[in-house]
Parts: structure tokens; C-alpha cells; sequence
């Protein structure tokens, strides 16, 4: 051979071959463009045995299909002749696998050989790989290489010079018989002459057309003629396509391997937590209890941070006195102290929430659990549209829906992602579950008891509803798909890593949340501003609309509460007790967001003033009313739609009042 | 190939080792069969990571994370960065969660 001979280097990604390129050219390489494509041309030569050998290192990829730029640079190469040899590298720790490249090659009528690299690797892993034996099943040189050890390359070498000599090509009539099962290959093979396309045997154009490959499609449809090309495309739209083909690959590849390769086959069996996690019978339980467990825990990190809160509140007293002091405007030192400064202890005390749930369930997910989860409650969520990572928010929503907004991020799909925050607002949270078990126990004594557990059904009702009214909206059918999941191995978690995620969750929602509590509390505290102390527009507003109130069972005071309940849960039984002991609804309201107690003989006043169907309308109306304005403004920030925040605020206000509405009339019945 | 799609569509979750016996198989036979499904778009990986950024002040510029968008693992979908903010997701997004695939056609 007088001229050098160029070898092309052709493999998946991570098959080794730029450590082979470099091993061979060393300096003598330079790096360019593929004409016209922004594709990376890796070139270079050496000289062996007094012989000059050109290599070109062709790009990486996954298999000869028209996927990318990549695929059809290397095809298009390979096919035009360029190459005297095609020397394909399969990594041989993973065979099976890595063999798929050399299935898709198979059919292109250029000379190869075949390097199983990697073979210490697979040597280490316990693999016994016999070369001889692929290589009499495939027809083309086959060695065992490593291309990181010197000692290979001589052994390289001289099958390259065998596979020049020889110019042998891959074997396919193993091949070709399990395409032939397939339905219409038979048909198209028949419609396409030998040399069509120059350098692609009819099988591998045939299996193309199958597997809806565009290049090769559009280059038969102007070689075949229109007429052709149609009866090629109405058999292949009959067939199974590209699940076909590869199932023929991988099934050649089998065989090809099937004997060749001894390894032990270690089974990847669950471990025994896995396999109750997995289980039918004990994973819900078994979840479900780790999560109560979590959101108990998360009080333990929170409870600091909402010291915090009071630490602020305390505050509040000597700011307002110095005002004083100073002769500030009394609006002024009220706007300081009643807005700014009980705002503040507010948030502290939200952020208390979103430190601990935050920190509790980012330890779940960094050891591994947070997967388990999932799984366990995919099927249970895929059967409302959604997955089982949405099953995370609603649990965060027990203990603040905030969170629980904020948690949907997981969620990619953005339909889902909506649908998801639009379901965990049904879920009652922490200040509700304050508040309703202190009222049902002032009006129903021990039947309390009947009143959560009906709450609960109702939720459950209510997000079955939610997911049916917003589901089609937002969930389409082909998105409703199964799920594959590798259960990734429990570690110990990075608590560097964690730390700095989760104080800055904790920065990002104290500024987020800030500019929304201070902007709405001071709009409602205005509103329900008096200089005598006594009502003001909300309590003008209040008896003004007492007759359309009264139609879902709530006279003007549990309105206005209910209203303040969507402010935030807190708010509500300050309000209750400001108007019904005749105190300053402002001030009351800031007092129970703080966590102040309820006037003392609230209990007294409650009973001889409200009904029990108008207590229970109240419960199920500030139940499932809008959460609170935090929750709102993270809706709004996760799902970047005003429409839909607007939406789902609209949905839940008038699903509340008509809850109340029913409770109401189903207490008439009872009482 | 048509049966480890076929189990895919009912819409239940599954794990790899839950698939290779089903299938009567092994956990790389399922693995390879996946990554074909993949590349051939029939099936794709579920980035946990993915939308960084809503638009939070600790990645600046954020609202471009807007409906349907997705972005690809540990990249800020807001300024087009490889990174997002550390209150978005830990550092290098939500490593433990475990490879999930989902079906797509």
C-alpha cells in the first residue's frame, strides 16, 4: 500500500476513543470543523512500521440513525469510502449494550474491525470475554484492547494491518433473518436496488425506512421515484418501526454474545428496605408514617425561628413607646407597630415553617428516601393526572401550604405543576388545624371528633373535584403515562450542601414573601381601621352585606372573619373575638396573627351569639377558603400566571362559601 | 422491546428491578432497552432539577421559567446559566431522587 490508509474511529460516547485517537497520533492531530456543521472534526496520523496512518475521530454517538449532525457526519463518511477501514469500538464491560452500534453499523458496506476496549475493566468485573469466538460469529477481526495500556497497541497494530488485508465486512446473515420477521422489511427490501445509495446495503436502507429515518427517506423518495416511495411508506406505516428493528438488534446481539462471554450474573435484587417500600401491602404505611414522622421532626428546627418572631413582637411595645416619645403621628406609630413590626413577626414565624419542613424533607431527599416516596405514591397520584413526586407538596401543605406551593418546583411539567399546588391548597394547614379543633370543641363538645374527620373527607372530596374541574385543563391524556424509577442507593447526606440549600430557601422566601405581607396586612389593617377603636369600613362593609352573608349561613362577623382567614388561618379567631367583645378589629386581628389567645370568655360570648350550623358553615368556609396571602404570592411565583393564581383563588373562594352553605343547611337539618 | 413498552403504558410506576422481573430479565438488559426508547424519543428522563429558577433574586433575570418550559438538569432556566441560586435547589439540584423516565408517546 503506497499511500497512507485512513482509519476511522467509530463508538458511543465514553467507548474510549478519543484515549485511543491521542494514544495513536499524539501531537500529530488537529482539530476542526465538519464542512458546513458546527460538529467538532478531530484528524490526525502516525507512523507504524515505516507506514503513514491517517485516523479520523469520528464523532460520538449513540447509533448510525438520523438523530443528529453527528449521525449523519459519521455515516455519511463512513458510506462514502473515505475510510479504508472502520475500526469500532465497543466497551467491553458493557457489552450487551455497547454492542448496538456495531447492530445499527451492520449492513454498511465498508471494511471493520472490531476492539472490545476496556477489557481490564470487564476482566476486573469477573468477565471471561473469548474474542475468537465474537469474531468467527461476526466475520471481522475482534481483539480484546485496553486502550489506556501501552502494551495493547502492538496487538492493535497487527489486526489493523489483518483488517486492511482482509477488507472483511460484518456478517449479517444472522441479521438479516430476524429482520425478515419483521412485517414489510421483506417488501421494502425488495423495492430497493442493490446500490441505490452507494455504500448502504438495501438491508440497512430498508431497516432506515422502517425506523423512519429522514435523511434516508428523502434520498430513496428522490432516487425510487414518488411512485416507489409511496408503496415503501404504506408498508412501513403497517410495521412496528424502529421497536422492531432494535429488538432485532438487541436479540442478534445476544446471540452474537451468547457463549462468547462467562461473567457471574449478579442479580440486582432490592434491599430489604426497598423491598418494604415497594411493597403492595406495607409501603403506604410504612411512607406514610415516615412522613408524619418528618413533619413532627420539623417542629424541632422550626420552633427557634418562630422565637424569632416573638423576639420581634417584643420589639413592637419600646418602638411604638420611642415613637411616642418623639411626638411621631399616631397613624404613623400604629402603621410602625400594628403593620410593619407585627408583619414582621408574621413572617418570622411563616419562615419558622419553611426552615423546618425544608430542612427535614431535604435530608429525606439527600439520603434517599424522598425516591421511595415517590414511587410509593405514583400510582395513587397518576390516578388524578399527576405523579407521585406531587404527593411531596400536599404533605409540605399540612404544615404550610406556602411550602407546599414552593415544592411543586420538582414538578417539570408545568400543567401538572399548577394542577398540583391547585390540589395542596385543599389541604388544611398547621394555623387551620389550630384554629378548628378550638372551635368544634366550643360547639360540639366531644362530636369535635365527627367534625375533623368530616374536614378530612371533605379534603379528600374536595381534590378529587379540583382535580376533575382543573385536571382536563392542565393534564393531558398522553401525559398520564407510567413511570420507570432507579431507586438510587441510601447515603449519608452532604450537610454542607444541605445547610446552604436550605438557608437559601429560607433568604429566598423571607424576601419573597416580605413585600406581600407587608403590601396585603396593611391594606386589610387600614380597611379595618377606626380612630374610636370600633369597626371601620370593613364593619360598615360587614352589615351592609349581612343579607347575601347570611344566605351561607354566616352573620356579618364570621364573614369578615372568614374574609381575615384569608389573609392568613391565624387571623380569623382574633377577628371572631374583636367582634364579638366589641374590641378593635385591627388591633385583634394583628394580636391573633402574633398568637394571642382569644378574648377569655370567648366561649360564652360565641355560644349565645352564633348557632351550631352557623359555627359549622364558619369551620368549612375558613377551612377551604384561600390559605393566605404567602400562599397566594408563592402560587403566583411558581406558576408565573396571574390567570391561574386568579383562577384557582376564584375556585377556592366560591368552593368554601358553598361548602359553608351546605354545612350550614345540613346543621339546620341536625340542630 | 413492544412488552417493556407495553408495561410502560399502564401507567403504573416501576422500578428497573421491578421491569427485569416482569420481564423475566436482567437490570441491564431493561437498562439498554430503556436507553434505546430514549434515544428514540419514545420514553424521556424526568429532570428533577429542572426550572431552577422562577424567578427568585438569587438568579438574576428569572422569568423565563414560564409555562411548559423545561430546561435541562443543573441549569438556571432564568439566565441561562449553568447554575441556580442556592434557595432554587441544592447544589447541583436533587441528585437523590433517582433516575425516572417517563413515557412520552
Amino acid at each position: 500500500m503506497s499511500q497512507a490508509a485512513t482509519i476511522a474511529l467509530l463508538g458511543q460516547p465514553n467507548s474510549g476513543k478519543s484515549t485511543l485517537f491521542n494514544a495513536l497520533t499524539g501531537m500529530r492531530q488537529h482539530v476542526g470543523n465538519w464542512p458546513g456543521k458546527t460538529v467538532e472534526k478531530k484528524e490526525g496520523s502516525f507512523v507504524h512500521g515505516g507506514k503513514t496512518y491517517n485516523v479520523a475521530d469520528l464523532p460520538g454517538s449513540y447509533s448510525l440513525s438520523a438523530n443528529s449532525d453527528e449521525e449523519v457526519i459519521t455515516r455519511d463518511f463512513i458510506a462514502s469510502g473515505k475510510a479504508d477501514v472502520v475500526c469500532i469500538l465497543a466497551d467491553s464491560s458493557q457489552l450487551q449494550r455497547s454492542l448496538f452500534m456495531l447492530a445499527d453499523y451492520a449492513g454498511i458496506d465498508a471494511p471493520c474491525f472490531l476492539l472490545l476496549n476496556m477489557a481490564d475493566v470487564a476482566q476486573d468485573q469477573g468477565k471471561e470475554i473469548d474474542a475468537k469466538a465474537i469474531e468467527k460469529k461476526l466475520g471481522i477481526p475482534v481483539i480484546p484492547f485496553s486502550a489506556t495500556d501501552t502494551k495493547s497497541y502492538e496487538e492493535f497494530y497487527t489486526t489493523l494491518e489483518n483488517a486492511l488485508t482482509q477488507q472483511g465486512k460484518v456478517n449479517v446473515s444472522d441479521l438479516q433473518k430476524k429482520y425478515e420477521e419483521i412485517q414489510g422489511y421483506q417488501e421494502i427490501c425488495k423495492l430497493i436496488p442493490k446500490e441505490a445509495v452507494p455504500g448502504y446495503s438495501p438491508m440497512w436502507l430498508a431497516v432506515k425506512v422502517l425506523e423512519g429515518d429522514p435523511v434516508v427517506s428523502n434520498q430513496l423518495e428522490h432516487i425510487l421515484g414518488k411512485d416507489v416511495f409511496s408503496k415503501i411508506q404504506t408498508i412501513k406505516a403497517a410495521s412496528k418501526g424502529a421497536l422492531a428493528t432494535g429488538g432485532c438488534k438487541f436479540a442478534w446481539i445476544d446471540d452474537v454474545l451468547s457463549g462468547a462471554v462467562k461473567e457471574e450474573k449478579k442479580t440486582k435484587g432490592l434491599s430489604k428496605l426497598d423491598k418494604i417500600f415497594t411493597s403492595k401491602v406495607w409501603g403506604k404505611p410504612v411512607v406514610v408514617l415516615t412522613i408524619l414522622l418528618g413533619l413532627i421532626a420539623s417542629f424541632i428546627p422550626a420552633l427557634p425561628v418562630m422565637l424569632v418572631g416573638d423576639g420581634v413582637l417584643a420589639l413592637k411595645a419600646p418602638v411604638m413607646a420611642g415613637l411616642s416619645a418623639v411626638h411621631c403621628p399616631e397613624f404613623l406609630i400604629l402603621i410602625v407597630g400594628d403593620v410593619i413590626i407585627q408583619s414582621f413577626s408574621y413572617i418570622f414565624k411563616m419562615l419558622g415553617f419553611v426552615w423546618g419542613v425544608t430542612l427535614v424533607f431535604g435530608l429525606l431527599e439527600e439520603v434517599g428516601v424522598m425516591a421511595r416516596i415517590s414511587y410509593v405514591f405514583d400510582n395513587t397520584m397518576g390516578k388524578i393526572g399527576l405523579q407521585g413526586k406531587s404527593v411531596m407538596p400536599f404533605l409540605i401543605s399540612f404544615g404550610c401550604t406556602m411550602g407546599g406551593a414552593a415544592g411543586s418546583r420538582v414538578i417539570d411539567n408545568w400543567g401538572q405543576k399548577v394542577l398540583t399546588i391547585a390540589l395542596a391548597w385543599a389541604v388544611p394547614c398547621g394555623a387551620t388545624w389550630a384554629t378548628i379543633p378550638m372551635l368544634s370543641t366550643i360547639f360540639f363538645g366531644p362530636w369535635a371528633v365527627v367534625v375533623i374527620a368530616a374536614i378530612l373527607g371533605t379534603m379528600i372530596l374536595h381534590m378529587w373535584l379540583t382535580a376533575k374541574v382543573f385536571g382536563r385543563h392542565l393534564v393531558k391524556a398522553e401525559d398520564r403515562y407510567g413511570m420507570i424509577m432507579e431507586l438510587p442507593p441510601y447515603h449519608k447526606p452532604k450537610w454542607g450542601a444541605l445547610l446552604r440549600y436550605v438557608f437559601g430557601r429560607t433568604k429566598e422566601t423571607f424576601f419573597r414573601v416580605t413585600k406581600v405581607v407587608l403590601l396585603v396586612c396593611g391594606i386589610f389593617w387600614l380597611l379595618s381601621y377606626s380612630p374610636s377603636g370600633q369597626g371601620g369600613v370593613l364593619q360598615t362593609i360587614g352589615t351592609a352585606i349581612e343579607p347575601v352573608t347570611k344566605i351561607v349561613g354566616m352573620p356579618w362577623q364570621l364573614f369578615l372573619s372568614y374574609i381575615a382567614s384569608g389573609v392568613g388561618k391565624e387571623g380569623s379567631i382574633g377577628v371572631i373575638s374583636a367582634l364579638y367583645t366589641g374590641g378593635s378589629l385591627g388591633a385583634a386581628f394583628n394580636e391573633a396573627m402574633a398568637g394571642a389567645g382569644p378574648a377569655a370568655n370567648l366561649s360564652q360570648i360565641l355560644l349565645a351569639n352564633v348557632t351550631k350550623p352557623q359555627a359549622l358553615a364558619f369551620i368549612f368556609a375558613m377551612t377551604f377558603n384561600m390559605p393566605c396571602v404567602v400562599a397566594l404570592a408563592a402560587t403566583y411565583q411558581e406558576t408565573h400566571s396571574a390567570k391561574w393564581t386568579f383562577r384557582i383563588v376564584l375556585y377556592y373562594t366560591a368552593l368554601s362559601l358553598i361548602l359553608a352553605f351546605l354545612a350550614y343547611h345540613v346543621g339546620l337539618l341536625i340542630w | 422491546m413492544e412488552e417493556l413498552l407495553d408495561l410502560l403504558k399502564d401507567g403504573h410506576a416501576r422500578t428497573i428491578e421491578g421491569l427485569a422481573m416482569e420481564l423475566h430479565t436482567d437490570t441491564d438488559d431493561v437498562a439498554r432497552k430503556l436507553e434505546f426508547l430514549e434515544m428514540q424519543g419514545i420514553i424521556k428522563k424526568v429532570i428533577s432539577s429542572a426550572n431552577g429558577c422562577n424567578g427568585c433574586s438569587g438568579c438574576a433575570g428569572g422569568a423565563a421559567a414560564h409555562a411548559g418550559a423545561s430546561t435541562h438538569a443543573g441549569e438556571c432556566s432564568c439566565g441561562g446559566g449553568a447554575s441556580t441560586c442556592k434557595g432554587c435547589m441544592p447544589e447541583g439540584g436533587f441528585q437523590n431522587m433517582g433516575q425516572m423516565w417517563e413515557v412520552v408517546v
